[in-house]
């Protein structure tokens, strides 16, 4: 690499750090300004939901798989469904993960074998 | 998952490891991927794991690679990828309620991904004070690791490795969805929640779909957004002429 590439890549570097870290210190001093006894009363309304929908959309564009055809759209399905059951049977972290990738490898295996 | 997991926690740091192992099905094989595309592009294998290192953001490395190849002046390319990574803003304040306040959170932000941030904004809160640092150290040194040790298995011999094994390469993304899917479960008890993350879960679905992958997460976040104040607001009228035609009767 070139220095003008060199340093692109450290001013890309130091600005993805950046926007990662400057916005937690502005809350950090947002919150100890507030001083409320309850830190979560001190968040803006919008920061609170925002998180959580976040979460979603990444949920969503995860969804869908590097090759879009009927095998891995009904894996997908499946093993969509076969996570939120086993979370709601087990409601922990790893099992669901888990079994919704064998499940979701085991449907595309069978779609494939006959030739779906 | 267990609301208050606080008191059975011995070793924070290594429970936080334990649960990026579901990010490594996602991380790994995209990350083998961003060292074949890397050296493909003119870049040598040192210099790939050190974009891996440094940047640590996945869509945005493949835009920098990209374009450097295309020949883009450094500026635009620059400007691209911070663009794409700009969605980081939001993650580091929504976590903010629960970090301690040790002067190591700020660098620590390096560890911030899509991933890390989804699994820190449910487990922080459940663990005591005293356990988050450590906690989000062995979760943010095992999912950047992963995302580097990737990196040099695709820049060495990832072409190999993906031609002789695809099917691995399909199956352990989901990993990813399934995660974000337990994340997100219990919220869907309550009717506005279930309704606010559907309608977001598809935008984001659909815009993917149709190939606006990096704008599908802010696009969508928002859309979702609108509508819990819709909703919320439609509420609130409702209690109140509820309220006012019974005041009147």
């Amino acid at each position: 690499m070139g220095s003008e590439l060199w340093f692109a890549l450290l001013v890309t570097a130091l600005g993805t750090f950046l926007m990662r870290a400057l916005p937690l210190l502005w809350m950090r001093r947002h919150l100890i300004r507030k001083q409320a006894s309850n830190t979560l009363d001190a968040m803006p309304s919008w920061l609170t939901v925002l998180g959580p929908l976040m979460i979603a959309a990444m949920f969503g564009v995860s969804l869908v798989p590097s090759s879009i055809n009927t095998a891995t759209c009904l894996s997908t399905a499946v093993g969509t469904l076969a996570t939120y059951l086993v979370w709601w049977r087990t409601r922990s972290l790893g099992w669901p993960v888990f079994f919704g990738v064998a499940v979701y490898g085991g449907v595309l295996l069978l779609a494939n074998a006959a030739g779906i | 998952m267990s609301s208050q997991i606080a008191s059975t926690v011995d070793r924070p740091w290594l429970m936080g490891a334990r649960e990026a192992i579901p990010l490594l099905g996602g991380y790994i094989p995209v990350a083998i991927s961003f060292g074949v595309i890397a050296v493909q592009s003119g870049f040598t294998g040192w210099e790939a794991v050190l974009i891996s290192t440094l940047v640590y953001a996945g869509a945005s490395q493949f835009l920098f690679v990209a374009m450097v190849a295309a020949g883009a002046p450094l500026w635009f390319v620059v400007l691209m990828t911070l663009l794409i990574n700009a969605r980081h803003v939001v993650y580091g304040p929504n976590i903010a309620p629960w970090l301690t306040a040790s002067r190591w959170w700020p660098w620590l932000m390096h560890g911030l991904t899509d991933q890390t941030f989804a699994l820190s904004h449910v487990r922080l809160p459940q663990l005591a004070e005293s356990q988050r640092k450590a906690w989000f150290i062995g979760l943010s040194v095992v999912a950047w690791f992963s995302w580097i040790g990737g990196t040099v298995v695709g820049a060495v011999a990832g072409q190999e490795l993906t031609q002789r094994s695809p099917l691995l390469g399909e199956v352990m993304p989901f990993a990813l969805p399934a995660l974000f899917l337990v994340l997100l479960a219990p919220r869907f008890a309550a009717r506005l929640w279930a309704v606010t993350l559907g309608v977001t879960i598809v935008i984001a679905l659909l815009l993917a779909v149709f190939g606006f992958k990096n704008a599908a997460i802010p696009i969508a976040a928002v859309c979702g957004a609108l509508v819990y104040y819709g909703i919320s607001a439609l509420a609130t009228e409702k209690v109140q002429r509820a309220g006012e035609v019974r005041n009147g009767q």
